[in-house]
């Protein structure tokens, strides 16, 4: 009762304020960049990248980084307005059509849910030791999903693919693909948003981002940082950062139930499967035509990405720069 | 639109009797069934032949068919948690990966543009005269921020259909079917509501919801919502079909059918411009829409099927 008062109360005065969170229904401008990613994509980390890109002399923290590249979730619209343009914005929301350019991250659905599992322990909604494989299942169906309303991996990940794939306004990254070749992938995003940044920046872009450093930094803001600070602390945020966790750490039942559900997307992302076809029934959760139909679109695009960028190799943009506080 | 302070008080109003529009942040419970359509494309008939075969009634009006299936951007949350479940709610947003069970209604999109047109000015949108072939253009194919963040024709029915064709508990209903044979129709959607689909039912429902009983009931008793609109302008228009073809302007079609030809093409809307340099590069993936049709010809979308072997697999899923 005590908290539905205190609920109520918070919900007037964010009224009268100006308050209430944005989230999927701020205003976008049509000079606005997205972020856009599943929850535990690693956003968080291209977060740092980039704005440690365009903010070079002063470091990104896990304090002003919502600053440069806010989240939609945790400002209100008319903060949000107020921030400078061209902004870059961070969502999880599944397709929406009116942001004008976007940056899609996308992980393997397996590292995913153990990242998500950790992150769902640290803010206790279930216990330590609860069952991988109990908690995948759950997760597969978007159960943990409440307050974000990102829906499943695959509905989340095919709405932008379906939507978007062939759009110049959308450039799809591999969180495998910028693990391995982060400089690369890094020159790419920059690009596509209007930076043409020196070698000596992406440099110290990427220095300023490793998960050493944003671990070191955790320590530091833990307690502070608004997505953590109500969260066990005894459970780190940067956790492995690493790409094929799952193989080790995932139990093959989990594995089993992930792929049995979104296999034809997992295939045209080029994800292996580690289960045999004939474990894969009944029909998966996903649309298999409409993932085919994908499969050339993603497969260039794929392919072009992970050449490595050649000092005029694509057209730059002929915008000004991302805004700067 | 309204000026900015009136929102705002509206605003600061609602939340303090708790009555802000649910919208998309509606609570959404595994029971629940909703009628999710584009706007103007007669989900309030179908609303309508809904709650007369749940509970024939003679004199339904249009507010009492909206509080039995009320849309989720006029009530808000807690009187929609209120309701007594399983509840149906009219919803027009874009795909929502949390809606368990969906009728989804579509419409040609040209007679969807005129519908919109008409709608338009009775809020008060565009005046009296307005050029058809500048409202396509300026705001039926483009969408921007707006109070319904719906966006455009093409993406909302893509949306849906890429996340849903091959799922159990996702009807698709044409509108044309609907007026064509809508016994046939209502039954699909009886089979989705776990609804005996008795043929006196349905015929009972059927005369119940006949076009100029709703017209003229929206003449005597209007949706309350629809009191800010002009009163001169019907909300219950025409309810046919190709109405498109003595209204809209030449450049009008073109434009429509150059922007979603694979979505129209996938339902079956034939069209009407012959584009000279072959068909344009439309605003939907061509690829992703054939294999959608693949799917509607196979028959996924039009009728439940092995709902059975999913629910054990995926305990929740549905």
């Amino acid at each position: 009762m005590k908290s539905q008062v205190r609920q109520y109360l918070a919900g007037v005065r964010d009224a009268i304020l100006l308050k209430a969170t944005a989230g999927r229904s701020h205003t976008v401008f049509p000079d606005d960049r997205y972020l856009v990613s599943y929850p535990k994509s690693g956003n968080t980390w291209v977060r740092f990248l980039v704005a440690n890109l365009v903010h070079s002399e002063f470091p990104t923290t896990f304090q002003n980084v919502d600053l440069r590249i806010p989240e939609v979730y945790n400002y209100s619209d008319r903060e949000l307005r107020a921030f400078p343009r061209p902004r870059v914005l961070k969502t999880h929301e599944p397709f929406d059509f009116r942001y004008p350019k976007v940056i899609y991250i996308v992980r393997d659905p397996r590292d995913v849910a153990l990242s998500k599992y950790h992150w769902i322990r640290k803010w206790r909604g279930i216990p330590d030791g609860y069952p991988v494989e109990d908690f995948v299942g759950r997760w597969i169906v978007a159960e943990f999903d409440q307050y974000l309303k990102a829906g499943s991996w695959a509905d989340n990940v095919l709405s932008w693919l379906a939507m978007r794939a062939s759009s110049v306004d959308f450039l799809l990254v591999r969180y495998e693909d910028l693990l391995g070749a982060t400089r690369d992938q890094l020159r790419r995003m920059a690009r596509f948003l209007g930076i043409e940044p020196s070698e000596e920046i992406l440099t110290r872009a990427i220095d300023l981002s490793s998960a050493d450093r944003m671990r070191t930094l955790e320590k530091k803001e833990s307690r502070e940082w608004r997505d953590t600070r109500p969260t066990r602390q005894d459970i780190p945020f940067v956790r492995k950062a690493a790409a094929g966790d799952w193989k080790t750490a995932c139990p093959p039942g989990a594995v089993r139930q992930i792929e049995a559900a979104w296999w034809p997307l997992m295939k045209l992302l080029s994800y292996e499967l580690a289960s045999s076809p004939g474990s894969r029934t009944p029909e998966p959760l996903v649309h298999k035509g409409v993932c085919e139909s994908l499969a050339d679109v993603v497969r260039v695009r794929l392919e072009a990405s992970r050449e490595p960028a050649k000092p005029d190799a694509e057209p730059v943009a002929a915008t000004k720069p991302i805004g700067a506080l | 639109m309204r000026h900015w302070l009136t929102e705002y008080l509206a605003d600061v109003k609602n939340s303090v009797l708790l009555n802000r529009p649910a919208g998309r942040a509606v609570t959404v419970y595994p029971d629940d069934v909703f009628l999710v359509s584009y706007p103007r494309v007669g989900s309030n008939w179908t609303r309508f032949l809904i709650c007369n075969l749940l509970q024939p009634e003679e004199g339904l009006s249009l507010p009492a068919a909206e509080a039995r299936i009320p849309g989720i951007y006029i009530n808000s949350d807690r009187a929609l948690r209120r309701l007594p479940r399983p509840r149906i709610l009219k919803s027009h947003e874009p795909y929502d990966a949390r809606y368990p069970r969906v009728i989804y209604i579509v419409r040609d999109p040209r007679d969807v543009a005129v519908s919109r047109y008409y709608f338009t000015l009775k809020w008060r949108g565009i005046p009296d005269g307005f050029p058809f072939e500048d409202f396509v253009k300026q705001r039926f194919l483009v969408a921007g921020n707006a109070v319904l963040n719906t966006g455009p024709w093409g993406d909302h029915v893509i949306g849906w259909l890429t996340a849903r064709a091959e799922r159990e508990e996702f009807l698709l209903v044409k509108y044309e079917d609907l007026k064509k044979d809508t016994a046939q129709e209502l039954r699909r959607i009886a089979t989705l509501l776990r609804v005996d689909p008795d043929s006196q039912r349905i015929a009972r429902a059927i005369e119940l919801s006949s076009f100029d009983r709703m017209r003229s009931l929206d003449q005597t008793e209007p949706l309350k919502w629809l009191k800010r609109g002009r009163s001169d302008v019907p909300f219950i228009r025409e309810g046919r079909m190709g109405g498109w073809r003595t209204v809209l302007p030449e450049e009008a079609v073109a434009a429509i059918e150059a922007a979603w030809w694979p979505a129209m093409q996938l339902l079956g809307y034939e069209l009407a411009t012959h584009f000279s340099n072959g068909l344009p590069e439309p605003q939907v993936n061509a690829q992703v829409c054939e294999a959608l049709a693949k799917s509607l010809k196979r028959g996924h979308g039009y009728a439940p099927y092995r709902a059975a072997a999913l629910a054990d697999q995926f305990p929740g899923a549905y």
